[in-house]
């Protein structure tokens, strides 16, 4: 049934602009993180981690999960509208495939993201003239990013299935990652959502912040993404359809 | 006779106002049910709730004979089609791409996109965007999506609301050919009783959340038999003395109005003769058409569009 679920979610982005914030939004980081490489060139001389510190920190502090946010934003928007909650529960599916469908979704959209912000890296550290390739834990790193998505992923798509509104979950995303850099700089980043994706892919830091222990990451990760699944299903059966 | 919707008691409150009360409605196997009440009655939340999409406040539902539960959920859905409210649609894909994921979601094989397009005369529009649909085109794309998988029961709330005349009736036609074609039961909804007259075979009429009526629309029809107005020169006397001999009268003081319920010629006869012995003169005797409508006047104290 979920394989169901996800068929239909896919196909739903079939013509879908979300693939063009997909491609864009990541570029503006960026720019702005080479550029900023670029003029403390004195201070950044660690080559390649260097400039990942420049792109990371604007990517994860202002980008990434408002990002996330977009896409879970957009995938709900579109039974918002149109009377389509009423086809999507009255759908032969199990309540639960429904939002790990749409999960399932986000979570590939958010891979091909980390895969497109990997080769802009790339791509801007060639520019930078950097010799060589990028470094193995960079890879990692986005990888493990792209990891944290399950936890905001969940998050934000529990919010934009209950807040009918585009704007307000990107706008709480955005704060959430705000707030995030705090609990990073006390290092309390496990227990916050919005910077478990700070911690995984690194965000300005050289040395590993998770110190290559990712088993406490991991359980945190679960937590969250059992505890935001846990509450979007229970809302979805218990409370009445709003077409 | 078997009935593939049965409710017992189904209430639904929102707040301290119940929407739905106690409603006990029975759709028989094979019946277009029509489903009348003017706007606010209750008619889209009483659906809601047989689909699972409202939780009823208290009460039972029974779909194919089992109960509307979690567990019987995924079997319930598996053979009902519906069109709640308005048409539901994705805009930004083609008609054909919108039945696609519905075929995806019931396990439907995308074969059967053709004979529901042919069904809903939707063919030579599949491939268009349905953002530039008409409303009509939508209704009909809702239909199609609810045919798909030949469900054993149909819901379909005002299905012909936002259609042309032409659409009205091709829709009107459609509806009645489902039971023989496809062996379904269909309930439909609406506030239109000339719609339900020439489409049900049964009817339901709720007013207020409550079922005012529920029966065969020729028992409904059966109401709307001739009556006979009377006029005397007491009628208010007369009224007594009919009242009194067990005769089928009516008297409403507020009109002046004395009505006997029956057309019969010995009830007639013995009326006449009563008034005569009772020295009550007969001025008038006047026949009555009680239409449809007056029927739903004086259940629900509204009028309705016609």
């Amino acid at each position: 049934m979920l394989i169901k679920c996800i068929k239909a979610e896919n196909m739903k982005l079939k013509h879908s602009c979300i693939w063009i914030a997909c491609v864009a939004v990541p570029v503006i980081p960026a720019i702005m993180g080479t550029f900023n490489y670029l003029n403390n060139l004195g201070m950044l001389t660690e080559g390649w981690y260097s400039l990942w510190t420049q792109h990371t920190l604007f990517y994860s502090w202002l980008f990434y999960s408002p990002l996330i946010a977009l896409y879970c934003s957009w995938l709900w928007r579109l039974e918002h509208l149109n009377h389509n909650w009423n086809v999507l529960m009255t759908a032969p599916v199990p309540v639960r495939d429904v939002f790990l469908g749409k999960l399932a979704v986000i979570f590939r959209v958010t891979l091909a993201t980390q895969l497109w912000v990997g080769v802009l890296y790339f791509l801007c550290g060639k520019f930078c003239s950097l010799p060589g390739m990028m470094p193995g834990n960079t890879i990692l790193w986005l990888l493990r990013g792209t990891l944290a998505a399950a936890g905001i992923g969940t998050l934000q798509l529990f919010l934009s299935m209950m807040i009918r509104s585009f704007a307000v979950p990107i706008g709480i995303a955005l704060a959430g990652s705000i707030l995030g850099f705090l609990f990073v700089s006390q290092g309390w980043e496990l227990f916050w959502p919005y910077s478990l994706m700070m911690a995984g892919m690194n965000s300005n830091r050289s040395d590993d912040v998770l110190g290559g222990d990712i088993l406490p990451f991991l359980i945190s990760l679960t937590v969250f993404f059992v505890l935001f699944t846990a509450a979007a299903v229970l809302c979805l059966k218990k409370k009445d359809v709003r077409a | 006779m078997e009935n593939i919707v049965a409710t017992e008691s189904l209430s639904k409150k929102y707040g301290k106002k119940y929407v739905v009360k106690n409603l006990n409605m029975n759709v028989p196997k094979g019946s277009i049910y029509g489903f009348l009440g003017p706007n606010g009655a209750g008619k889209s939340t009483t659906m809601k709730m047989l689909l699972g999409l409202a939780r009823q406040t208290q009460g039972d539902i029974r779909i194919f004979g089992v109960p509307v539960r979690e567990e019987n959920r995924m079997k319930i859905l598996k053979n009902t089609g519906s069109l709640i409210e308005s048409p539901a649609h994705y805009g930004h894909l083609t008609g054909r791409e919108n039945l696609e994921i519905i075929c995806t979601l019931k396990g439907v094989p995308k074969t059967e996109i053709e004979p529901v397009l042919r069904t809903v005369r939707m063919e030579k529009q599949q491939d268009k965007k349905v953002k530039n649909y008409s409303l009509g085109m939508k209704q009909r794309l809702g239909l199609a999506s609810a045919l798909l998988g030949h469900p054993r029961l149909l819901l379909l709330d005002e299905p012909t609301n936002g259609l042309d005349p032409a659409g009205i009736q091709e829709m009107r036609e459609l509806i009645c050919s489902l039971p023989d074609r496809f062996g379904m039961t269909v309930l439909v909804s609406s506030h239109l009783l000339s719609e339900i007259d020439q489409m049900a075979t049964h009817v339901g009429i709720i007013h207020q959340g409550e079922l005012l009526f529920e029966g065969g629309l020729a028992d409904l029809h059966r109401h709307s038999r001739l009556r006979l107005k009377v006029r005397t020169t007491d009628d208010e006397r007369a009224f007594r003395v009919l009242k009194g001999a067990d005769i089928p009268v009516r008297y409403d003081r507020e009109s002046g109005r004395l009505l006997l319920d029956s057309e019969e010629d010995a009830c007639v006869l013995r009326s006449v003769r009563l008034l005569a012995e009772h020295d009550i003169g007969l001025l008038r005797l006047e026949e009555l058409q009680v239409s449809l409508e007056d029927i739903f006047l004086k259940l629900t104290g509204k009028k309705v569009s016609l």
